[in-house]
């Protein structure tokens, strides 16, 4: 065992800076799977914890009436449902509310309810996190931080009117403490309250807070839930959210940050995996007779591959431990960025699963590797290594021949060096084509959400336009009319959203239109065509493969009590519904019920300001605009934390790729140059200069780079859209059709490969302190 | 009167040996001729090798000036010391020194395309030199494990060759050869000489020594004296008797 522990620190002194490399590498692995682990497992079960300690709801429904009938049979079919264990029902306050967010504004279906209410409520209350005395409004989590501190003033739009209210404090609520949650809780004062009563702009409403008993039925609970409003009070309003749906749009973030961090960390893993074993084989080869003397002594091949399984895995463990304990220093960082989406606060604390799970996984892969590649010391017979060790070089061929190869002497030198070094140029492929994906998938971001948003809001909110308009169905012809005459117009259409439900399925969001030509992007359908007669529908791909539905299949929807079957003409993907929505004409829902008020998507002419507009338009018809908003200030708010989010993932994953680039150079050039240490001396000796040295190396690595990243950024680019799909489809996107900026990955590749070969050549200095008299004073090296 | 190829002027040269100083060279005056075989001889630890490193531009002197021609090169740094190696010089190695990723040819050729970018007729002299040495085109292809050590030696004093050095330094050639391929060696580099090749080789062996016309001794760093024994002509038993003699005045 002592014996062992001396031939290991013999060989961590004898490559002190390949170990080092190997630790960051590890290192860094570890840090990005512990993240990983503690983010899709403790920070997503925080939902769950948090939701249980609120006693918060499986299924929120408000309802726009406070008429007994409406709430006695609400509450009586709900009760009558197998399925329910508690319910709470609360008079709230119900309004479409604009508030300011992240440079934008944030707009949601509210309701607004007294503080002690809010915080008795048997069903979903709700748990204070900061306040101050005063009369004011207390909000949700998310919206807190910079957006709003406690003592500013907050200003509402309700419509054409505005509210202003003193910020009083923050609230926890995991049901309803975002705009993606479907309903957003704002919690007032009494007094607050009675004012806000008054308001014509404010709905009595009740809302139901449901608790069921098996929380993964919260979806057909939802929609059971609308249906017995829908059928026998069709013209009530409401409004709902499952537990199922909040814990995936509440953890977007969550899930697109944990994936990428997952993947990276695996990638990571890889690279450090193909740099052991390559460092392995190295030192095979180099101690050869070492190797062979040991045997000769009485040490097993067992004992040998043991040797180095030890020195290995006991660096991979000790370093994973310290990648695990450095994750939790990230983690707050990691954490602020995530909160900034879920707004749901998450206290740190240490996680024995994930530890143990990176450390294993980390042990054991680089044990695999190890023993993958030391096997054959084995195999090694004790005298033949003595003699003259085993030689690694073929001799079956003599790549590129000087006699016969033209060029610059340095260039071919450096390409026999490349066609000789089987394990560097796996390891320089594998580092490359990872990289590739890495820099297509930074490329696609940058140019899809911080170059120009507008692919990525087509794709996340689907329907975009300057300004959205609702007005009361009474008014609808006249406003239209206005409209027309209006010169700063120059598109209007309908497109409005309703609550349908699939019948034997789910609740989906129906966006309506007349005429869906006229829409700014067609493409939310992707697959099919949208439709065209009041009998066809267009519907969610991910809820359609949830329910084996195909184009040309008939749906049976309802609404208001109504049913009506629909053909299937199109796919569409739209992740605001987290796929969970259709399309129809405005006669098709016509055969369901009628619209008491309708949206219209609004084109300004470009000098115009939306803002203006939609006040000079809510001021022409007074009482009769519902909602006003300008479409892009919301974008602002709501992608603003997404974009933020991507930029700090894409910066840090391209920083790392340089690491992760310089680490796997530095690993390879110090290999090389110990293992050509007699051949540098020998080229010296015979006139070779450092500079001419420094270039053969640092060219010897660039046909595998150049290939590998040509390979890589090729497939990339063509495959990183469904690459990106796959990674989405959580929320309901399918297929991407993101503008791959071909450009920026060429260059990216371009500048990745230059700053390589600059590295390797700034790596590769060390050859200058290769004197031309080592062949004298070590004998032969 | 003879040409004056290299000249040492106070020749120092110490190693720092675990934090003592060790003086391998010592002071060091002397002239090199060109066309001169020129042998440096001494027991083991005397300074031969450092010397001929020295003296060819592979190691620094601590102290002193080497001149090459007009050229100090004892002034020179690493890089301008290689461009001074692959222009003026030529080595043949105890150990051989063949780079073992490379076939025997583009050993050769690896050296002479530093100085001669036309490689047809880098090819055509390589071919020759081979020829000369009695290394076959089958063997040119191999590599220097596959080689015999004489076979091995000889491609090594091809490469040595190919850049039509002015002077060759050649560190104990046959110290790892067996008797009848130390005597091919010790032939092909005579015949160089013969040609006007000046050459400066180190050895502890008589019958290597023989083969030059003017022997060096060195001492603890030191010449201590040299012989002239006249151009080297097969079966000259005179020369014999006369280096015998000189060795032994020095202490041999």
């Amino acid at each position: 065992m002592k014996k062992s522990f001396l031939i290991i620190r013999a060989n961590i002194q004898k490559a002190k800076g390949q170990t080092i490399a190997m630790i960051l590498l590890i290192l860094l692995a570890a840090m990005m799977l512990n993240l990983w682990l503690m983010l899709s497992t403790d920070y997503k079960e925080n939902f769950r914890r948090t939701h249980e300690q609120l006693h918060d709801s499986h299924v929120t429904l408000m309802v726009c009436s406070r008429e007994e009938g409406v709430t006695k049979l609400l509450k009586e079919r709900l009760l009558e449902d197998a399925r329910t264990k508690q319910i709470c029902m609360t008079p709230v306050l119900w309004a479409t509310a604009a508030i300011p967010y992240n440079d934008g504004v944030a707009s949601c279906e509210s309701f607004f309810l007294p503080k002690d209410t809010a915080l008795g409520r048997e069903v979903g209350r709700i748990e204070i996190l900061e306040e101050s005395s005063g009369s004011g409004v207390y909000l949700p989590m998310l919206y807190g931080g910079d957006n709003h501190r406690v003592g500013d003033t907050i200003t509402f739009s309700f419509g054409g009117e505005e509210l202003s209210l003193v910020v009083r404090g923050y609230f926890n609520s995991p049901m309803a403490g975002s705009h993606n949650c479907a309903v957003t809780a704002f919690v007032v004062t009494e007094d607050v309250y009675q004012e806000l009563s008054q308001k014509p702009y404010m709905y009595p409403s009740t809302l139901a807070s449901v608790r069921i008993a098996d929380e993964a039925h919260s979806q057909e609970y939802e929609a059971m839930a609308k249906n017995v409003i829908s059928v026998d009070y069709p013209d009530v309003r409401a409004i709902s959210n499952s537990y199922t749906m909040v814990t995936q749009s509440r953890y977007i973030s969550q899930s697109t940050c944990s994936g990428i961090i997952s993947a990276m960390a695996f990638f990571i893993l890889l690279i450090a995996l193909v740099v052991i074993a390559s460092n392995v084989s190295n030192y095979i080869r180099e101690n050869m007779k070492n190797l062979g003397a040991l045997k000769a002594v009485g040490y097993t091949g067992r004992q040998l591959v043991g040797i180095l399984l030890g020195q290995f895995v006991g660096i991979a463990l000790v370093t994973a431990s310290a990648g695990t304990g450095l994750s939790y220093l990230l983690f707050p960082a990691v954490n602020e960025m995530m909160i900034a989406q879920t707004g749901i606060p998450y206290q740190l604390r240490f996680l024995l699963l994930p530890c143990l799970v990176t450390l294993g996984l980390t042990g054991a892969s680089v044990g695999l590797a190890v023993w993958l590649s030391a096997r054959r010391i084995k195999r090694i017979e004790p005298i033949t290594a003595l003699r003259q060790g085993i030689r690694t070089h073929s001799f079956k061929r003599n790549h590129l021949p000087l006699e016969k190869t033209h060029g610059p002497l340095n260039l071919s030198l450096g390409m026999k060096a490349t066609c000789a070094g089987l394990w560097q140029n796996v390891t320089v492929c594998i580092t490359m084509l990872v990289l590739s994906l890495v820099i297509a998938f930074s490329g696609l971001m940058w140019r899809n959400m911080m170059v120009d948003i507008k692919p990525f809001t087509d794709l996340i909110v689907g329907e975009t336009a300057d300004s959205c308009l609702n007005v009361n169905s009474a008014r609808e012809q006249e406003f239209l009319t206005a409209l027309e005459k209006n010169d700063c117009v120059e598109k209007v259409y309908l497109y409005h959203s309703v609550e349908l439900r699939h019948v034997g399925g789910l609740a989906l969001t129906a966006n309506l239109s007349d005429d869906f030509s006229k829409v700014n992007n067609p493409g939310v359908v992707f697959e099919g065509r949208c439709p065209k007669y009041d009998n066809e529908i267009a519907i969610a791909a991910k809820y359609a493969r949830e329910q084996g539905l195909a184009i040309g299949d008939e749906i049976v929807m309802t609404a208001g009590g109504q049913e009506a079957a629909y053909l299937i003409t199109g796919f569409t993907q739209i992740s605001n519904h987290l796929g969970k929505d259709c399309l129809l004409t405005r006669s098709g829902y016509q055969r369901l019920g009628e619209l008491p008020n309708v949206s219209y998507y609004i084109n300004v002419k470009p000098e115009i300001d939306v803002d203006v507009f939609n006040e000079d338009m809510t001021k022409q018809f007074p009482g009769e605009i519902n909602a006003a908003f300008n479409i892009q200030t919301v974008m602002d708010g709501t992608s603003a934390v997404y974009v933020s989010m991507m930029r700090t993932i894409v910066v840090a994953v391209l920083i790392l790729s340089v690491c992760i680039v310089a680490f796997v150079l530095y690993l390879l050039v110090r290999t090389m140059l110990n293992s050509k240490k007699r051949d540098y001396g020998i080229m010296k000796a015979l006139g070779f200069t450092t500079g001419q040295l420094v270039c053969q190396t640092a060219l010897s690595f660039m046909p595998a780079m150049v290939l590998s990243l040509a390979v890589g950024l090729t497939v990339s680019a063509l495959s990183i859209n469904s690459l990106t799909a796959l990674f989405l489809r959580e929320i309901g996107i399918v297929k991407c059709n993101f503008l791959v900026p071909t450009g920026f990955i060429a260059i990216a590749g371009i500048c990745l490969a230059l700053v390589a070969f600059g590295l390797a050549c700034l790596l590769s200095m060390k050859i200058r302190k290769i004197a031309p008299r080592v062949l004298l004073t070590e004998g032969g090296v | 009167m003879k040409e004056i190829l290299l000249k040492t002027e106070g020749l120092s040269k110490s190693f720092s040996n675990g934090g003592l100083m060790q003086h391998v060279l010592k002071n060091i005056d002397l002239e090199l001729y060109r066309g001169d075989f020129t042998v440096i001889m001494g027991a083991s630890g005397a300074g031969k090798s450092t010397l001929l490193y020295a003296l060819s531009g592979m190691d620094t002197p601590t102290l002193g000036q080497i001149t090459f021609g007009q050229d100090v090169i004892s002034a020179l740094n690493s890089d301008q010391l290689a461009v001074f190696r692959r222009r003026h010089c030529g080595f043949v190695f105890q150990q051989i020194y063949l780079i073992e990723g490379m076939s025997v040819m583009d050993n050769v050729l690896a050296a002479g395309l530093l100085v001669n970018r036309d490689r047809k007729a880098l090819v055509k002299q390589a071919q020759e030199l081979f020829e000369a040495v009695g290394i076959s085109r089958q063997i040119q292809k191999k590599f220097p494990t596959q080689l015999s050590g004489g076979e091995a030696q000889r491609a090594g004093i091809v490469r040595a060759l190919i850049n039509n050095p002015e002077i060759l330094f050649a560190d104990e050639p046959t110290g790892a050869l067996n008797s009848s391929t130390g005597l091919e060696v010790l032939d092909t580099l005579s015949a160089c000489n013969r040609r006007g090749q000046s050459v400066v080789m180190v050895t502890h062996d008589m019958r290597s020594a023989r083969r030059g016309n003017r022997i060096l001794y060195l001492k603890d760093g030191s010449v201590l004296g040299e012989c002239d024994l006249g151009r080297y002509e097969h079966g000259d038993m005179a020369r014999h008797e006369k280096l015998t003699a000189f060795l032994k005045e020095m202490g041999w």
